[in-house]
């Protein structure tokens, strides 16, 4: 037990260091915002754009299971749920108010602060199995009540909802004034998660991210430490369900007229499955996981044509691979089996038998998913190809 | 039919919500069974198995497309069912199982969500859903009428209610008087321990896995039928009203887990006829879990865990 407990210590991946050159981080940061905010609008198509702008918005949800599960230990089954409500709220709010966009955003991302605290309220004095259980049964309910209720679409009451929508058609979100177009839209969609993400950093380098890590090491000596361990808690909780529900407003202006179609209740799956790929202890991996939820099912579908349910399978392999050897997900782990791969190739260095299962791993969900796309008549193959990889990580173990 | 006197009890017609309260009982059973099979695994093996009714629902499937598509005896499709349910949990559970053996009870549930999303990914995949189309899978049983209490029950609702006690029953006393139900606790106390006094230890986890994949596979049959319509969605996430079961024995007690499910089912179903309620009956779960959670957290409880990898 010893033995292994201090196994998984070294294989633990770095948090991000003080002592890497802040300069090169920052300059890789804006280089990334450049290419984002000015390349992309200019030479890709609107499907593109609108895809993007979901990567962005997903991006900054994955960024609250950052928050949950990689500082703070917890991990919530129901952030889609949680961006379910903010989409609901930023509805009702636009069909009841005038609120400036910006003022919106906010209004939105505190009212559903406000409403995820509660749900997670009963459960953050029990052990982190309940909290997630209690998420996953609230995303249930959310569901039970969004197909009750419905998304308004302009009528007055609660629900904003009504049989008769106005004959001049359909009620849609406003998006803000100066950016009604989709490239236009998708700029400031970019520029506010950024800003999520950044007040997320903040909190990182910061008091509440001290005290998020000693939780997640260790809920006795934290609280030893004199830690409010129920505060701080709740603070990571609020924080996770504000940049959601900020992410659901942004949602809510660009489909203009959502509907529960909108949020299956798989995908509450598919982002625990895609943030853990990604690598769940950095915002990076936050990134990887939009692109994995929305960039990935438009390629399959639209640019492909292949079944974007076979993702799902992807997910799941990759999910048990990441698991098992490799919890820093992909951002820690590829270079480093890259790397790895390299020496092997340019000294012929023998591999341990666990870095070579490893890669075996990775390589496998590689290849699985390219020959998924090109043998469109077999697709059979590369699910099985892609199957291998969990069992690869199994055998990578002690 | 006998004349019944319509009665009330705080001012409830109960003979008006019979045919209600018999249906909840049917669906409450298999709640219970489930949550059973969740807990019993939960101990040995300290998974909390969320794949739980992604594996029943792909069960369900396989036997629809038995049924329906082939002309082989109905009897080989159920085994199937049940079958399938125990092979597919086995596999992970070998497979998987001991590599995931020290980890934090956290990534051994996630790690079955990735089971759970497999499944969907190859049921979303070989049987597609939607439009008008309905998948129906109905047990001979359900054919069969029986008058009881005046109301009127099929076969089908009697055996999901049996099985879950007589489950619960045969746990207990499984898990008390034979040599493998103490390895069980003793793996649950301490794994390490155990396999030092010489327990094969992953031998008597994989029986845990094909046992509660058993009762897994017959769930999700039960609940095709009961359900009316087989929705494999709806079948995987079902599941949560099996951990509310699970939740209300606090991932311990059979008999509160057996009671759960029951309490599940009942309220949810007893809610039906009041149209003012009824949409929402299905947040039932949720609602009796975060009262049960309420009382359980009303002490602070500090958990002395390794951190969560």
């Amino acid at each position: 037990m010893g033995a292994a407990h201090a196994q998984e210590r070294a294989g633990r991946p770095r948090l991000p260091s003080i002592n890497r050159p802040i300069i090169a981080r920052v300059l890789v940061i804006a280089g990334l915002l450049v290419v984002a905010l000015f390349v992309f609008p200019a030479t890709l198509g609107g499907d593109w754009i609108n895809t993007f702008t979901s990567v962005a918005i997903y991006s900054t949800v994955a960024a609250g299971l950052v928050v949950l599960y990689g500082r703070v230990g917890m991990i919530s089954l129901g952030q889609i749920a949680i961006l379910a409500i903010g989409t609901w709220v930023a509805t009702r709010l636009t069909f009841a108010t005038n609120l400036p966009f910006p003022v919106l955003l906010l209004v939105t991302g505190a009212i559903t602060c406000a409403i995820g605290v509660l749900i997670g309220l009963p459960a953050l004095r029990l052990s982190g199995l309940y909290l997630a259980l209690i998420t996953l049964m609230a995303a249930g309910a959310v569901n039970v009540v969004l197909a009750q209720i419905q998304f308004p679409n302009g009528g007055g009451g609660f629900t904003g909802r009504t049989d008769q929508p106005s004959a001049i058609g359909l009620k849609a979100v406003p998006r803000p004034k100066w950016a009604l177009g989709d490239n236009a839209y998708y700029r400031y969609v970019v520029v506010v998660c950024a800003l999520m993400f950044l007040l997320v950093l903040l909190h990182f380098a910061s008091k509440p991210g001290r005290g998020w890590a000693a939780i997640r090491e260790s809920e006795p000596a934290a609280l030893a430490a004199g830690i409010n361990i129920t505060l701080y808690k709740l603070w990571a909780f609020a924080l996770a369900s504000f940049i959601t529900g900020v992410a659901g407003c942004l949602l809510a202006a660009q489909i203009g007229q959502p509907n529960t179609y909108s949020f299956p209740t798989s995908d509450s799956l598919s982002l625990i499955a895609t943030a853990l790929i990604g690598g769940i202890f950095t915002l990076w991996g936050a990134i990887v996981a939009g692109v994995f939820m929305q960039l990935l099912p438009f390629l399959f579908q639209a640019q492909w044509g292949v079944n974007p349910n076979f993702l799902l399978i992807v997910f799941g392999c990759g999910l048990l691979q990441v698991l098992l050897s490799a919890p820093g997900g992909l951002t820690n782990q590829f270079p480093k089996d890259m790397a790895n791969l390299g020496r092997l190739i340019a000294r012929k260095v023998p591999l341990t038998r666990q870095a070579a299962f490893g890669i075996a791993s990775i390589l496998a969900l590689i290849v699985g998913i390219v020959l998924i796309i090109t043998l469109k008549s077999a697709p059979i193959v590369g699910i099985i190809v892609v199957v291998l990889s969990p069992v690869f990580a199994s055998l990578s173990q002690d | 039919m006998s004349s019944v006197v319509a009665f009330s009890v705080f001012g409830v017609d109960w003979e008006f919500l019979k045919p209600y309260i018999v249906l909840g009982l049917a669906l409450g059973g298999v709640y219970a069974l489930s949550g059973v099979g969740i807990v019993v695994l939960y101990k040995a093996t300290g998974v909390l198995n969320l794949a739980f009714g992604a594996v029943g629902a792909a069960g369900a499937l396989i036997a629809y497309w038995m049924v329906n598509h082939t002309s082989w005896p109905h009897w080989l499709a159920y085994t199937t069912c049940v079958a399938f349910g125990g092979a597919v949990n086995l596999l992970y559970g070998v497979v998987f199982g001991p590599a995931f053996a020290k980890r934090d009870p956290l990534v051994k549930m996630i790690g079955t969500l990735a089971l759970a999303l497999i499944l969907l990914g190859i049921m979303a995949w070989r049987a597609p859903a939607g439009g008008a189309f309905v998948r129906v899978l109905t047990l001979p049983s359900s054919t069969h009428y029986y008058t009881v209490f005046g109301a009127r029950v099929n076969l089908t609702q009697i055996l999901a209610l049996a099985f879950a006690i007589a489950l619960t029953i045969v746990t207990t006393l499984f898990l008390r008087y034979t040599a493998l139900g103490t390895a069980y606790r003793a793996i649950a106390n301490d794994r390490e321990i155990t396999a030092t006094l010489g327990v094969p230890v992953r031998r008597v986890e994989a029986s845990a896995w094909l046992g509660s994949g058993l009762v897994c596979g017959a769930a999700g049959l039960l609940l095709a039928d009961l359900y009316t319509s087989l929705d494999y969605t709806a079948l995987t996430f079902l599941v949560i009203s099996s951990l509310a079961a699970a939740l209300i024995g606090r991932l311990e007690s059979l008999w509160l887990t057996l009671f759960g499910g029951l309490l599940v089912g009942f309220v949810q179903s007893i809610l039906t006829p009041y149209g003012s309620v009824t949409a929402y009956r299905a947040a039932t779960p949720f609602v009796l879990s975060i009262i049960v959670l309420l009382w359980m957290g009303r002490r602070r409880v500090v958990v002395f865990a390794p951190s969560t990898r």
